[in-house]
């Protein structure tokens, strides 16, 4: 143990106590996931912290109860941490990428590529929002929505020229959210363009622009009808009105 | 708590009335103000709800992960609260703060348990968590309050912490 890793150690108690700064709580919780003796120690002692509080119960006005389930039932819930998993000694692992698989339906707890390439997804809406103003800003929360919603499921596929693809649908597949990491740079006077390709021909979803690590994304899409499909495509920068090329990837709810 | 993530809402309301007491007790001890107490216990019943399935019983029981969360957000309130209070204001809150542990809220053979475990800590010891846990404040706020090293503060919040477990006999 490292002299640093002793003045950390001795944090637990301040830490189970919200006693530290929100720098100090950073840092503890990242040595905490590297030292299982730590993680046993912390929750022994949030157990006892806890009798202090609960030791101060007082009986709430009646009326905020109705109040109190009336506004979780208008509230949606998060999802389960993608890639979470516990193994037998309390640790967290990271579940396996869902890359062996084409095109496999999985419910919204996937691999970690997936996960942070949503992570970034959200970050991208919520910096669009700030740039764009309030239609931005009511498509970001649209995506989240679609993102964090309990019925989500989540399809991978592979794209041609390299790189995933990812889609996200909830509502009973009346929004999705497209996402890709790891796709190739193109040439400036290329761009990817995202549609919905359905039994009614083929709508323009929006360009796609590529950031680093080939990350692109999130683009909103809906609403969908069963059977329609998201492709991508390479066109000319300023995009197409209808797909000039075959897509590089086709995925959604028949790609399985 | 499962059931709750899934969203039964049967699930959530036997939650709702096993745990509000306690929410509202903690949030009233650490921002002593009675509506901005009630706000606080509304978000954190309203965070259990939405975050359930991020709840993770290897580390810990479900009430033990709500208090958690109920006595963070009362700490983040009352400090956002409290930068703006003078320095001297802030000094004679915490004595008050203190004078108040030892006072019982609701008479009940927890609460009667837990007042007595307290007193089986050293002066030092019992001064550092009751300031930190009911006060709300930081492991310096309470070392520059009782004029101590921050060092020291640290180690006795751990030690209190460790002796009010044993005492308790908290289950790993």
């Amino acid at each position: 143990m490292t002299s640093g890793d002793h003045e950390l150690h001795t944090l637990a108690g301040a830490f189970v106590l919200d006693a530290v700064s929100d720098t100090e709580r950073a840092s503890f919780a990242a040595h905490l996931a590297g030292c299982a003796e730590c993680r046993a120690d912390v929750s022994e002692l949030r157990e006892a912290a806890a009798r202090l509080g609960t030791a101060q119960a007082v009986r709430p006005r009646p009326e905020l109860r109705a109040q109190a389930i009336q506004a979780a039932y208008q509230t949606s819930q998060l999802a389960p941490v993608a890639g979470r998993r516990t193994n037998d000694h309390g640790t967290r692992r990271p579940a396996r990428p869902g890359r062996r698989h084409r095109h496999r339906v999985v419910p919204a707890v996937i691999g970690t590529a997936a996960a942070l390439a949503i992570a970034a997804g959200v970050a991208v809406g919520t910096h669009y929002a700030d740039q764009q103003g309030q239609r931005s800003q009511q498509r970001a929360r649209m995506i989240a929505e679609v993102l964090n919603s309990p019925d989500a499921v989540m399809r991978t596929a592979p794209v041609a020229a390299g790189g995933m693809a990812i889609i996200v649908t909830s509502g009973h597949e009346h929004m999705g959210v497209f996402i890709a990491h790891g796709l190739p740079a193109l040439p400036r006077a290329r761009s990817y363009e995202v549609w919905l390709m359905g039994p009614h021909g083929e709508h323009p979803a929006g360009l796609l622009s590529v950031r680093a690590k080939g990350m692109a994304g999130p683009v909103l899409i809906g609403p969908m009808s069963p059977g329609d499909m998201v492709g991508l495509t390479v066109e000319p920068a300023s995009g197409s009105l209808r797909p000039t090329s075959a897509p590089v990837v086709l995925i959604g709810p028949k790609s399985r | 708590m499962a059931a709750v993530a899934r969203g039964d809402e049967g699930a959530y309301e036997a939650v709702y009335d096993l745990t509000a007491g306690w929410v509202l007790g903690v949030a009233r001890k650490v921002v002593r103000d009675p509506a901005l107490a009630e706000e606080v216990m509304q978000e954190v019943l309203l965070d259990v709800w939405r975050r359930a399935s991020r709840f993770d019983p290897a580390l810990g029981s479900g009430v033990t992960w709500v208090m958690t969360l109920a006595h963070r957000r009362a700490v983040d309130r009352v400090r956002s609260e409290r930068s703006h209070a003078s320095r001297e204001l802030r000094a004679a809150t915490a004595v008050i703060d203190y004078d108040d542990v030892t006072e019982a809220v609701e008479a009940s053979l927890d609460a009667e348990r837990v007042r007595r475990c307290l007193t089986s800590l050293t002066e030092l010891q019992r001064e550092c968590v009751s300031l930190a846990y009911y006060g709300g404040y930081s492991y310096r706020e309470v070392a520059e309050l009782l004029g101590v090293p921050a060092g020291t503060v640290k180690t006795r919040m751990r030690d209190g912490l460790i002796r009010l477990r044993d005492c308790l006999g908290v289950q790993p």
